[in-house]
């Protein structure tokens, strides 16, 4: 598995920055006119080419055979959305605490297509969301009251009603909702909060059902007009 | 199952397997989606994600390419390893019935096979004892029940899976105990299942058939098999009477080429890789290859008809937790039940096909969030109440054969190894295209009748249905009948061209049942290497 006290490796590269630096240049001059930093563009990263799992890996004792490459920066606005998005409630954890940054930053690292892809969204929306702050607050995302925060992820966490002109960045945070539910319910402490009750061996028949899911079933179905059949 | 019923007959055997040896004690059996890398999904490099028990195979490999024919799409699954694809498959294990070794009789489409259910019934009974296969015998029409005493108790449904026989009760649709090749019960050293682990990552503890725990330690006990792994055979070996006396292949440790000798050799390289076997191999004064004097060597190839829908339930929301592992594949599937309106051309499609289903509380995986909209406690809710709320439906159908689909030697092509590789044609008909439509209405009409919504209106059939090969139940290429002019080998595997060249995987089917077809490969290979066996004692061979 990764191993998250394992130094960030910083490889962005500074084409990216510049690529960056112009489009900013352009958002300043439409943030004068209050239209924040929806006219930035989405460059293209140049694709990792680090090595991959292989075909023959060893399956009882995995490696993450990639560098890592988003920046702490990159890694702290990672780690804030991903707790705006699944927010720690009384004993379960907030994502950033159950290792959840550093599998994106592992996703987004990866040397294959569909990682590549969401790496130049997520790469990408990270640099949105700040130039979106600072225009908008005159900080970074992380340095932003939780009110404004919320603000912007109301503009683009919707699918119904994603503010015109930030159809890039709600593509992004789709991306970044979807990515953080995953790692935070293959968890340990994922399972408990959704429930999963499996990977436990047994012995002797499969127990089925408990009383209370077997009543409840036979509740729903009779509910329906239906014959409930026990299993 | 050869080298098994062969040694335990007595003779010597060599096995020759192209990948590396594999020993399930590699199986990942508890181990977390969590701990693999990017959670163990699907990459280019494991196509079945990370722990899948496929070693060195997947659609695509490195330096063993295959081609194909303008406008046509085919995906060959390949597993280089010892035990092949027995280590990952689904387990489920639905007998062929009567109808289905004689379509031909049946609606005048493809060919019969060269024998009726009742001859290979007592050979099915064998396989599944031997195996252990759990399920029911539900006298439905073309499921044949299994002989007393031969399958084993099936799991209880879970909470989902009785709901959906509800709403399948309600509609004449059956819903029944699947049948899979995972111990309920433990037999001679294999344990029965702990309702835990996914099969596809192979089963240390033998409770999930493959070869590895079972067929092949068996025949190794005897003493009587030798296995060279790493051996890429690629052509067979005659005499000048046209007998075969061994096979040709590609040491791949050394690179060198060469030959082992024997008395009978048997093909069980796969269905595409059996025809290439024979499609390379030389005859003198012939061009077709060998075999193939039917010329039906890489024709008639089928895979399984495959497309799916996916409801969401609101019946389901928030029901109670449980564990609902269980023998992590199907426990219920829904058999085809409509043999009746097609004879009497209410439906418009001449075979049938199976439902398999999915909805349990999984261990979650990267999908967990799909479909989900905005953040927050509202966002942990919707995650928690659509859990085990959502059931997958995959059809699995019958493909009659058709002459646009085949297999044949890319001459300017070659793998690594200098071996010319097969190009594909492959095209599914009409037949096909209208029973996924039969399959997406009586869907929508179970979903229905359950208060479910699609997740989405199915796509056209020409656009949901699978692509040839995706399905791996690849067969057909070295169809047995009863007759040279139009099959490649007799009902006991037999080439007709050559009198001790055998064959016995996936190749020598007639016809592709909805049935997955591993169970069936395995009976008939009993069967075959039972014949072997009796000829090699007579010695008629």
């Amino acid at each position: 598995m990764t191993d998250t006290t394992a130094p960030v490796i910083i490889a962005i590269d500074r084409r990216v920055t510049l690529k960056w630096l112009m489009g900013a240049l352009a958002v300043g001059q439409l943030a004068a006119c209050g239209d924040g930093a929806k006219g930035l563009s989405w460059p293209e990263l140049e694709a990792i080419s680090a090595t991959g799992i292989g075909k023959d890996p060893n399956l009882t004792d995995p490696v993450v055979p990639w560098p890592l490459t988003l920046t702490a920066a990159q890694l702290e606005t990672t780690a804030e959305l991903a707790d705006l998005i699944l927010p720690g409630e009384g004993a379960i954890p907030a994502p950033s605490k159950v290792g959840v940054p550093a599998f994106i930053n592992e996703w987004v690292s990866a040397p294959y297509p569909d990682q590549h892809s969401d790496r130049v969204l997520i790469v990408n929306g990270l640099a949105w969301l700040d130039e979106e702050s600072k225009v908008r607050n005159g900080v970074p995302f992380i340095r932003a009251e939780a009110s404004a925060q919320k603000a912007i992820l109301d503009d683009i966490a919707f699918k119904d009603k994603v503010k015109a002109g930030l159809e890039k960045p709600a593509e992004f945070f789709g991306r970044m909702r979807s990515l953080t539910l995953g790692a935070f319910y293959t968890t340990r402490e994922g399972w408990a909060d959704i429930g999963y009750m499996g990977n436990t061996p047994g012995t002797g028949d499969y127990a089925g059902p408990t009383p209370e899911a077997a009543a409840h079933i036979k509740g729903v179905i009779e509910g329906m007009g239906l014959k409930y059949t026990p299993a | 199952m050869a080298a098994w019923m062969l040694t335990k007959a007595g003779a010597s055997v060599l096995m020759l397997e192209a990948g590396r040896d594999y020993n399930p004690d590699e199986a990942p059996m508890l181990n977390m989606a969590m701990d693999a890398p990017l959670r163990g999904i699907n990459t280019p490099d494991k196509e079945f994600g990370f722990y899948d028990a496929t070693v060195d195979g997947g659609w695509k490999m490195p330096g063993e390419p295959y081609t194909m024919a303008e406008g046509s799409e085919f995906m060959w699954w390949r597993s280089r390893m010892l035990g092949g694809r027995t280590n990952h498959w689904a387990r489920n294990s639905f007998r062929m019935g009567e109808y289905d070794f004689k379509p031909k009789t049946r609606d005048g489409l493809g060919v019969d096979w060269p024998f009726e259910y009742k001859d290979i019934a007592p050979w099915y009974d064998r396989t599944e004892k031997l195996v252990g296969v759990y399920g029911s015998n539900d006298g439905l029409e073309n499921h044949p029940n299994s002989g007393p005493g031969v399958l084993q108790t099936p799991p209880k449904f879970r909470v989902w899976e009785t709901f959906l026989k509800a709403g399948g009760d309600a509609i004449n649709v059956p819903v029944v105990a699947a049948r899979r090749a995972v111990l309920t019960k433990k037999i001679d050293e294999r344990s029965p299942c702990y309702w835990a682990s996914g099969c596809g990552r192979g089963c240390s503890i033998g409770a999930a058939f493959q070869t590895t725990t079972s067929l092949i330690p068996w025949a190794k006990k005897t003493g009587k098999l030798t296995i060279a792994t790493g051996a890429m055979v690629y052509e067979v070996l005659l005499d000048s009477s046209g007998k075969a006396t061994g096979v040709r292949y590609i040491d791949k440790a050394t690179g060198t080429h060469k030959e082992a000798k024997g008395r009978v050799v048997v093909l069980a390289a796969s269905t595409g890789e059996t025809a290439r076997i024979l499609l390379n191999s030389q005859v003198a004064g012939r061009s077709e290859g060998l075999a193939n004097s039917s010329g039906q060597v890489g024709r008639n190839l089928m895979d399984t008809v495959g497309s799916s829908v996916s409801a969401y339930f609101p019946q389901l929301e928030g029901r109670p937790r449980y564990n609902e592992d269980g023998a992590m594949g199907l426990h219920a599937y829904i058999p085809f039940w409509d043999y009746k309106r097609i004879v009497s051309g209410e439906v418009d499609t001449p075979r049938g096909y199976h439902v398999e289903i999915g909805g349990s509380f999984g261990d979650p995986g990267m999908g967990v969030g799909g479909g989900l909209d905005g953040y927050g406690s509202s966002l942990r809710a919707d995650v928690k109440r659509r859990y085990g709320a959502r059931i997958g439906f995959t059809q699995r159908g019958e493909m009659i054969p058709n002459a646009s689909s085949f297999c044949s030697i890319d001459t300017n092509t070659k793998d690594k190894f200098g071996i010319p590789v097969l190009k594909f044609n492959f095209a599914w008909a009409d037949h096909e295209l209208k029973q996924v439509k039969h399959f997406q209405n009586a869907m929508k009409e179970l979903i229905d009748k359950l208060g479910g919504t699609l997740v989405s209106e199915p796509a056209d059939p020409a656009k949901a249905i699978s692509k040839g090969g995706e399905i791996i139940h690849e067969v057909g290429t070295a169809r047995m009948g009863s007759d040279a002019k139009d099959s490649v080998t007799n009902q006991f595997g037999k080439t007709w061209d050559v009198d001790n060249l055998y064959i016995t995987d996936g190749s020598v089917f007639a016809s592709k049942a909805h049935k997955n077809p591993t169970i069936t490969i395995m009976t008939l290979a009993m069967r075959s290497s039972d014949s072997i066996a009796t000829r090699l004692r007579t010695g008629e061979l």
